[in-house]
């Protein structure tokens, strides 16, 4: 499946892909998105990544194991999950930040996003890690 | 402070102090040693602070009421004309909130009974401590591990005795027999003593089961009783004060006594679950001698001792505790004569006494007629526990310091006295604690064992029988010490090297240690084994000291000293001819040459044999249900669901309204047009997955069905559910992609029984159609015309305070579903993702990766 066409054209899906599936993660909370989609989205463009240009390439942008991946996703959403405990909330009480920018715009941060972007992570570990290790078969 | 606290530290304290002793280093012993030894003795003192601050107001009473029963007498101290003890306060408890929501708390009786159990527990723990210094030596590695593992298991058996609440003490419980099973397998590496710790540890844990079902059983039975206002009897001293409200023939509740008697049985290696205690053997020496003396096998002993006092009165219970009691009792007398290795012998002993002990529990709950009024038929259990307990861990130190440094096999000790005279001497002294001779409390405690069947004859005859096995077990310990002091001095009588040397026997020699810590292979015994002969001589001494535990154990029998050895002599009866028949015979025995061909115990096979059953039986089992096919798996889980469905519709007939009503509300099917075509759309392309033979059209179709199911999701205006199915009808085309290739070629099947998959295709595809209408009335108004939806719709940003759910916050964000997914119901998402990760670890660890891995 590396072909010449698809490996040229990854290098523009590639970044789009990356960035969007991004956007989607973050806009998420307001409209529809989220980390879960995101997660696929990303984990999409990675695995067609890795069919057109191969695993040493994946390698080389995503320098870890998927399962970094999950473990840290995993410890961001705990983390998320039982910090209101020490401040004698109940678990996963969410809070909301409201930053003001310069220009006089205001950057809504609640503390879910950071749960959304455990949950992103997650995902983008397993599907890579998954279809990453199916494909290893038919390589060999 | 609560009380309650000082008594959780006592109880800690040995963990504690044993888990420290792993961050000392490696060669500081002497450190470890004393640091391990704090434990125990830190227990010790906080269970006397921590009893005597909860119980004061309960021994005082008792106190008064008993001064004049300082002495006892065998024949006249019942001389009251009513109950003494019938307006003694009930014990009580003292609790530690831990999860108040559920009911659940750390309690904590600090009783007689579990104040002395608490205290044997800690104080023959401190001398474990100090002996397993003598036995291992200065050996670090051994030393290193064994502190630890010990005050695990000694928190874990004083855990068992100072619990109030049921379920805690069952926490406990288990934890002995997990402790156990580590100690018992010391030796990683010798596949014989690993596989006798999972032997122990399944037989006692199987107990601990039972256990757990009679506890529930008997909460829950008294619960339906309408005790407690329908909660239920879940503590001790709930279930002392509220026993008279109980009905002690319901079938739940005797079943309930039944299921712990089980536990109690297996922990306390009652016939035929003893077999597991001689297996013990392979722990250890200091692992037996507290295994065998104090903890554990006592653990049993002590639970029949905390239902005595309320479910005693059950008509099963003296039967049962006396049959099976007795019964063993025999059997390790008799085996344990015919036995060569030293630990094994006293193994036998401790089965045999241990079914005294259970009997004697049993002929506690027995009451005779004396003049006008009737008693209960038994004095003193907690003599009898603390008798064993002091002359059997000397034993076990003393044959462990001689297997270390001799041989444990009795055919090769002989004139083993004159080589090691210190260890000889405390055998030789215990041993006579072991025959019940005349001058130690022993003697006392089996006179009063005698006296108690005696007086149950009254009752029934059959008593005699347990008084002929009394005195067959009785001759079979004296034998025992007779054979054994004959072989360690040297005597006519002992037995010489024998033809058929013990082939277990491959302890090597050791030389011995010099010094302090040398010699503490030999005091601790020693230590031990002086309160038998304190008792015995100075019985008002004993009494002092065992008395107050006695009393305060609400019991309304044992409650009595230890006679004097004179006060017996001078006051014959049956029990003095029966203790004198056993000595004369028992020295008979000992001289003569009979009983001397080492056996094997027979109940040694059972386990082996229920083992290969079981694992055979779930082998078949296995091969039925676990056949490996997934189209039975898949079969199994929808036709459960078909039949788990058809019951809710009979039983509850509110599923018919609902239908009903949603097919009622679509009445203009045309306004649901694209919807329709849609679902047309996904249901012809499902049924024409099964109709194609080529796995690449079959993907190809599904993906029609999921390509169509996004559409209808972006007809009903869910955009984000439509995203969600997309990219995952994506991820799932690519991993198709990958494994079609992988997979084997696909021949054509002779589909047998085609017919019928169709019919349960159709019934399946229909009750999840029926089940999706019923979910479409599934949002039902929670208050106030609220539902569930408008309710989240209203929160998703900010709160909402009208709202009934209202809090001052909400979830900040405008997308309801995602609100919902990652605060409303985060607690879902985070286990989904922790689920996710499972299985991703699982493909990983079942697909190893073959490339070379990448460092991160």
């Amino acid at each position: 499946m590396t072909t010449l066409i698809l490996r040229i054209s990854m290098r523009l899906i590639l970044p789009i892909g990356l960035v969007f599936s991004l956007y989607m993660a973050f806009k998420g909370h307001n409209e529809p998105g989220g980390g879960f989609i995101g997660g696929l989205m990303a984990a999409a463009t990675f695995a067609i990544f890795r069919m057109s240009s191969g695993a040493a390439e994946l390698d080389k942008i995503l320098p870890c194991h998927p399962r970094i991946l999950v473990s840290w996703g995993l410890g961001i959403a705990l983390v998320t999950a039982i910090a209101p405990l020490a401040a004698g909330e109940p678990v996963l009480r969410s809070y909301l930040w409201d930053i003001y920018l310069p220009g006089g715009e205001a950057l809504h941060i609640p503390s879910a996003a950071f749960f959304d972007i455990g949950v992103f992570l997650v995902v983008i570990g397993i599907c890579v890690g998954m279809i990453g290790r199916f494909s290893e078969e038919l390589e060999l | 402070m609560n009380n309650a606290w000082i008594i959780l530290f006592a109880v800690l304290a040995p963990l504690v102090t044993g888990m420290l002793t792993l961050l000392l280093p490696r060669q500081a012993i002497t450190l470890k040693v004393l640091l391990a030894a704090l434990g125990p003795v830190v227990a010790f003192a906080f269970i006397i602070a921590g009893s005597s601050r909860i119980n004061t107001e309960f021994s005082q009473h008792a106190l008064d009421h008993h001064a004049d029963h300082a002495t006892a007498h065998l024949d006249d101290h019942h001389h009251a004309g009513h109950d003494p003890f019938a307006d003694i306060p009930l014990p009580t408890s003292e609790v530690i909130p831990w999860m108040p929501a559920l009911n659940l708390s750390l309690a904590f009786n600090a009783d007689g009974l579990s104040v002395f159990f608490a205290l044997l527990v800690s104080g023959i723990g401190l001398m474990i401590v100090l002996y397993a210094r003598g036995y291992f030596g200065p050996n670090a590695d051994d030393l290193g591990r064994f502190y630890p593992t010990l005050g695990f298991f000694m928190t874990a058996m004083l855990g068992i005795v100072v619990s109030d609440y049921t379920l805690q003490m069952l926490l406990f419980w288990e934890m002995t027999s997990i402790s156990s099973f580590l100690l018992i397998g010391w030796d990683r590496y010798d596949k014989k003593a690993v596989k006798l710790a999972m032997q122990a540890f399944f037989t006692t844990g199987l107990g601990g089961m039972a256990l757990f079902g009679g506890l529930l059983l008997l909460g829950v039975a008294s619960g339906n009783q309408g005790l407690l206002d329908g909660n239920g009897i879940w503590r001790w001293s709930e279930l002392y004060a509220n026993v008279t409200q109980l009905d002690l023939n319901d079938p739940w509740v005797v079943s309930a006594f039944l299921l712990m008697f089980i536990g109690a049985a297996t922990k306390s290696a009652q016939w035929p679950f003893h077999y597991w205690l001689p297996g013990a053997m392979a722990a250890p020496t200091p692992v037996s001698a507290f295994l065998h003396s104090a903890t554990m096998v006592k653990a049993g002993v002590f639970l029949a001792g905390r239902i005595l006092p309320t479910l005693g009165t059950i008509d099963a219970f003296p039967w049962l505790l006396v049959g099976l009691g007795g019964v063993t009792m025999l059997l390790g007398g008799l085996i344990a004569i015919q036995q060569h290795d030293l630990k094994r012998i006293f193994a036998y002993t401790t089965v045999s006494q241990l079914g005294l002990l259970m009997a004697m529990y049993g002929l506690g709950s027995l009451r005779y007629a004396h003049g006008d009024h009737t008693l209960p038929a038994i004095d003193l259990d907690l003599t009898q526990i603390a008798n064993h307990a002091f002359y059997k861990a000397p034993l076990f130190i003393a044959a462990g310091a001689i297997g270390h440094l001799l041989s444990r096999d009795i055919t090769r000790l002989t004139g083993a006295f004159y080589k090691f005279p210190a260890i000889g001497a405390v055998l030789i002294l215990a041993g006579y604690g072991l025959a019940a001779g005349p001058g130690t409390v022993s003697f006392q405690a089996k006179e009063l064992f005698l006296y108690a069947i005696y007086h149950a004859t009254s009752i029934s005859p059959w008593f005699w029988i347990l008084m002929a096995m009394t005195v067959v077990t009785a001759i079979c310990n004296v034998a025992i010490f007779i054979r054994l002091t004959a072989t360690l001095l040297d005597l006519p009588g002992g037995m010489g090297p024998y033809a058929e040397a013990h082939a277990d026997d491959h302890h090597h020699a050791h030389e011995p240690e010099r010094g302090f810590w040398g010699a503490m292979i030999w005091i601790p015994g020693f230590l031990l084994v002086v309160p038998q002969y304190v008792g015995g001589l100075f019985p008002s001494l004993w009494n002092q000291v065992f008395m107050p535990g006695e009393r305060f154990a609400y019991y309304d029998s044992f409650s009595h000293g230890v006679p004097s050895v004179y006060y017996l002599i001078t006051h014959p009866g049956w029990p003095l001819f029966c203790s004198m028949l056993a000595l004369g015979l028992g020295i008979v025995v000992g001289f003569l040459p009979a009983f001397r061909r080492a056996i094997v115990d027979i109940h040694d096979t059972i386990y082996p044999a229920v083992y290969w059953l079981a694992v055979s039986g779930g082998g078949i089992l296995f091969r039925i249900v676990q056949t490996g096919r997934l189209r039975q798996y898949t079969l199994i889980v929808l036709l459960t669901l078909t039949a788990m469905f058809t019951a809710a519709v009979i039983t509850d007939g509110a599923m018919i309204a609902a239908t009903t009503s949603t097919l009622a509300a679509y009445t203009n099917w045309y306004d649901h047009l694209p919807g329709i075509m849609l679902g047309l759309l996904v249901c012809a392309s499902a049924v024409c997955i099964p109709a194609t033979e080529s796995r690449v059209v079959r993907v190809l179709l599904l993906g029609a069905c999921g390509f169509s199911v996004v559409g209808i999701y972006l007809v009903y205006r869910a955009p984000d559910l439509a995203l969600t199915q997309l990219m995952f009808e994506v991820i799932s085309v690519l991993l198709f992609v990958v494994v079609l290739r992988l997979l084997p070629e696909d021949k054509p099947r002779p589909y047998r029984g085609k017919p019928i998959r169709i019919v349960i295709s159709i019934l399946i595809g229909l009750i999840m159609g029926w089940m999706t209408l019923i979910a479409a009335t599934a949002e039902r108004p929670i208050a106030d015309d609220q539902t569930l939806g408008s309710v989240f719709v209203r929160n998703s940003a900010y709160g909402d305070p009208a709202s009934p759910l209202a809090t001052e916050r909400g979830g900040g964000g405008t997308n309801v579903v995602n609100v919902i997914l990652v605060d409303f119901r985060g607690w879902d998402t985070f286990g989904e993702i922790t689920v996710l990760a499972i299985a991703a670890i699982g493909v990983w660890s079942i697909l190893p990766s073959r490339r070379k891995a990448v460092t991160s």
